[in-house]
């Protein structure tokens, strides 16, 4: 309940008109912080939605797989930058992602990583490292700018940060294979 | 039954044979390394107050700004480092059962490393090729061995930290589903600290030899400085995780208390790995080439590290009660008088800790735009410093030297001793708080850090600086009395005290602690979190400043 109740500040605190617009006003901050903070809003408020709607998460996500398919999916459309484009420029996009990212990614994603198991968690590190590193492929080597929002600078500096990114899951998912937990625990 | 038995062994074979002798030997020659460069670096700050004042002429060979860069880099970098590897590899032995064979080579190994980058760095600093301050800010330029000396310090650096990394994990192999001792832990998390910060000025040195050996002609002025800010504020916070250590694993066993909760303290040092290099930021709030959007949300990451330091006070305050209110004490406040004053083993870590309450509280100040414009490059900022670092990391260094060299050297600290100790700690404290009390002020009054003396042609502001830079080398020169003193108190501790047994303090937890969740000890997880974090602070910024490069600066020579 304590989880719910964070989260739901955070969500209404990233909703409110300064800080969303200071978030979006730079292009990695609104791609690599704003965005994933409305999916931990999602994940801190998840255990109480289950709570409160035990039947649904069971009947629809019993396995897990399409809970993280959801995810996935709203994920990928959100690294699209004509959608970060729209956001900024259309009401109706701009509310459709302050709902899908915690509900339709945060909430689903929670629901899905312990059934999916680690053979499951694997698959989707692995496809984001990769999603990763070609984004920033394409955003540090595109000869145009993608955004009619953002410069290319900043579209490049998105590039790093999506290098980085994947770098990290990288090292989170290696050092799994040489850390056995296991020998510790 | 099993863990019981085990830990009465362990207890029993430290009461037969004590410290593991080659494992003292090495702590030892860390710590009378430390001393000596405290020694050093304390008389040339006495020579550096006095000519701040105008007290005092250096000799045409020997000019401010060399002794400035002489203290700096020995007391804020050489001696917090020799002291955290000499406590932390004791500590490491301690609570971990010895060290290992390989780790205490590697101990040696990174002290003959770090020796040798100090005797490069040192030789061209007094040769008068490298007056560039602590901070070497390019567009000046060092002699390129000043920058080689600064890869070797940190390569033994480096050396250190693996050493502590492979000691815990080996301990961690041998002792499945146990919780890693408190202070190995504080050990692992400062040494990953550490590591993690001097990433950023490795990149940068690695960009100032060439330069400085004429093969490139320029080089990037705001990246350096960005790289360099990544590890100095990092540094300083790890010399503050090493004095913490103290406090949360020693102090409670000193005053007879026990410890507050063994999760809280590791979420502070897990807490302080995470979030405290991007705080380099406000060390740059006044740099041309950021943006005030990024600017403004260095704010929160800065202050996002005074919440670890909030943490510990709180915790601090509830140790210190409990175990007053455990000797009798009664009403609000009289747990207060049942604190052991007298024992500086208390004595100087408390004042250490309250001095942590002004001197945050003046950090936390300058972190914001507006008031860091009213102190920047002022003396108020060395009097910032000379209270985190001088006062607060400092004198928690002594305090624990109290008890980890009579430790380490099987001797006793005496009541004499003690009585010498108390005496030092409040000159100490006395001279610091005159001298950054002065620092502070002044600095407000507008003179400038980094500025030899001088009356700027007489001008009637200077001139009223005078009063305070008289109090600056008053401060100066008790604290140099102290340092003799605590130098004198470090050796006599090692050779000349009674022979005797005393114990290596470790507080234990209260009969009904929570047990600490295993989620503490996910390492993997910690440095993905922070690298992640660090790339959040900087990627944005660093790509502004590399793709939108100016054509860079030659080197300067402003001595």
């Amino acid at each position: 309940m304590k989880q719910a109740i964070y989260g739901l500040v955070l969500y209404v605190f990233l909703m409110l008109p300064p800080v969303a617009s200071l978030a979006e006003s730079i292009m990695t901050v609104h791609m690599h912080m704003q965005m994933p903070l409305f999916v931990i809003a999602g994940m801190l408020m998840a255990p109480y939605l289950k709570q409160r709607f035990p039947g649904f998460f069971s009947k629809w996500n019993h396995n897990g797989v399409p809970g993280i398919l959801l995810f996935f999916i709203i994920m990928v459309y959100w690294m699209l930058p004509r959608a970060m484009d729209e956001a900024l420029a259309y009401q109706s996009v701009e509310i459709f992602k302050f709902i899908s990212l915690p509900f339709l990614a945060g909430v689903p994603l929670r629901d899905s990583w312990n059934k999916l198991g680690s053979i499951g968690q694997n698959v989707i590190l692995v496809s984001f490292s990769i999603i990763s590193g070609l984004m920033a492929w394409l955003y540090i080597f595109s000869p145009t700018q993608l955004c009619n929002n953002y410069l290319k600078v900043e579209q490049i500096t998105l590039g790093w940060a999506f290098l980085f990114l994947g770098l990290s899951i990288i090292i989170y998912f290696v050092q799994q294979f040489f850390v056995d937990q296991s020998q510790y625990e | 039954m099993a863990l019981a038995l085990k830990e009465t062994f362990s207890e029993k074979t430290n009461k037969a044979l004590g410290v593991n002798s080659e494992d003292a030997k090495l702590t030892l020659t860390y710590l009378s390394l430390a001393f000596i460069i405290l020694f050093l670096g304390g008389t040339l700050g006495l020579l550096q107050g006095l000519n701040r004042a105008g007290l005092l002429e250096l000799p045409s060979w020997l000019n401010y700004y060399q002794v400035l860069t002489a203290h700096g880099i020995l007391l804020v970098v050489v001696f917090t480092t020799l002291f955290m590897v000499g406590y932390f590899y004791s500590g490491v032995s301690h609570t971990l059962g010895g060290l290992l064979p390989k780790v205490r080579k590697i101990a040696w190994t990174a002290l003959g490393s770090m020796l040798f980058g100090v005797a490069l760095v040192a030789a061209t600093v007094f040769m008068g090729e490298a007056s560039v301050m602590y901070t070497f800010y390019p567009p000046m330029q060092a002699s390129p061995w000043f920058y080689i000396g600064l890869v070797f310090v940190v390569l033994g650096v480096w050396l250190a930290a693996f050493g502590v990394f492979i000691s815990a994990a080996n301990w961690k192999k041998r002792n499945r589903g146990q919780h890693l001792p408190m202070f190995s832990f504080f050990a692992v998390g400062g040494f990953l600290l550490l590591f993690l910060g001097s990433l950023g000025v490795t990149a940068e040195v690695l960009m100032l030899i060439p330069w400085a050996f004429g093969w490139t002609e320029t080089v990037n002025v705001m990246l350096s400085r960005t790289l360099f800010w990544a590890f100095g504020h990092t540094a300083v916070n790890v010399w503050y995780l090493v004095a913490v250590s103290a406090w949360y694993v020693a102090v409670p066993k000193i005053i007879g208390g026990r410890t507050f909760s063994d999760t809280l303290a590791r979420v502070v040092v897990i807490l302080s790995v995470i979030l405290n290099v991007p705080g380099g930021f406000h060390h740059q709030i006044i740099d041309p080439a950021i943006g005030e959007g990024i600017k403004f949300m260095h704010v929160f990451m800065s202050l996002s590290i005074s919440l670890p330091s909030l943490l510990t006070a709180f915790a601090m305050f509830a140790i210190f009660e409990r175990a007053g209110r455990k000797k009798g004490a009664k009403g609000l406040l009289g747990w207060i008088k049942k604190l052991p004053w007298g024992d500086v083993r208390f004595l100087a870590p408390m004042i250490a800790m309250i001095t942590f309450i002004p001197a945050g509280a003046g950090g936390i100040a300058q972190t914001n735009n507006q008031l860091n414009q009213v102190v920047h490059n002022s003396l108020w900022i060395v009097g910032h410093f000379h209270l985190t670092v001088g006062v607060t990391v400092a004198l928690t260094f002594f305090g624990i030297t109290y008890w980890l060299i009579p430790y380490l050297s099987k001797r006793e600290l005496t009541p004499k001793l003690n009585k010498l100790g108390v005496i030092q700690t409040l000159m100490w404290t006395v001279g610091m708080y005159l001298m950054a009390g002065a620092m502070h002020w002044v600095g407000l009054l507008g003179s400038p850090r980094r500025t030899s003396f001088s009356t700027y042609g007489d001008h009637a502001t200077a001139l009223g600086w005078s009063p305070y830079l008289f109090s600056l080398a008053i401060g100066g020169t008790l604290l140099f009395l102290a340092v003799v003193l605590m130098v004198y108190i470090a050796f006599h501790l090692m050779f000349k005290a009674p022979k005797g047994n005393t114990e290596f303090p470790i507080a234990e937890p209260e009969d009904d602690a929570a047990p600490t969740p295993q989620w503490t000890e996910r390492w993997g997880l910690w440095i993905v979190i922070a690298f992640a974090i660090i790339s959040m602070g900087y990627v944005i910024p660093v790509v502004d400043m590399i793709v939108n490069a100016p054509p860079g600066s030659p080197p300067f020579r402003t001595w």
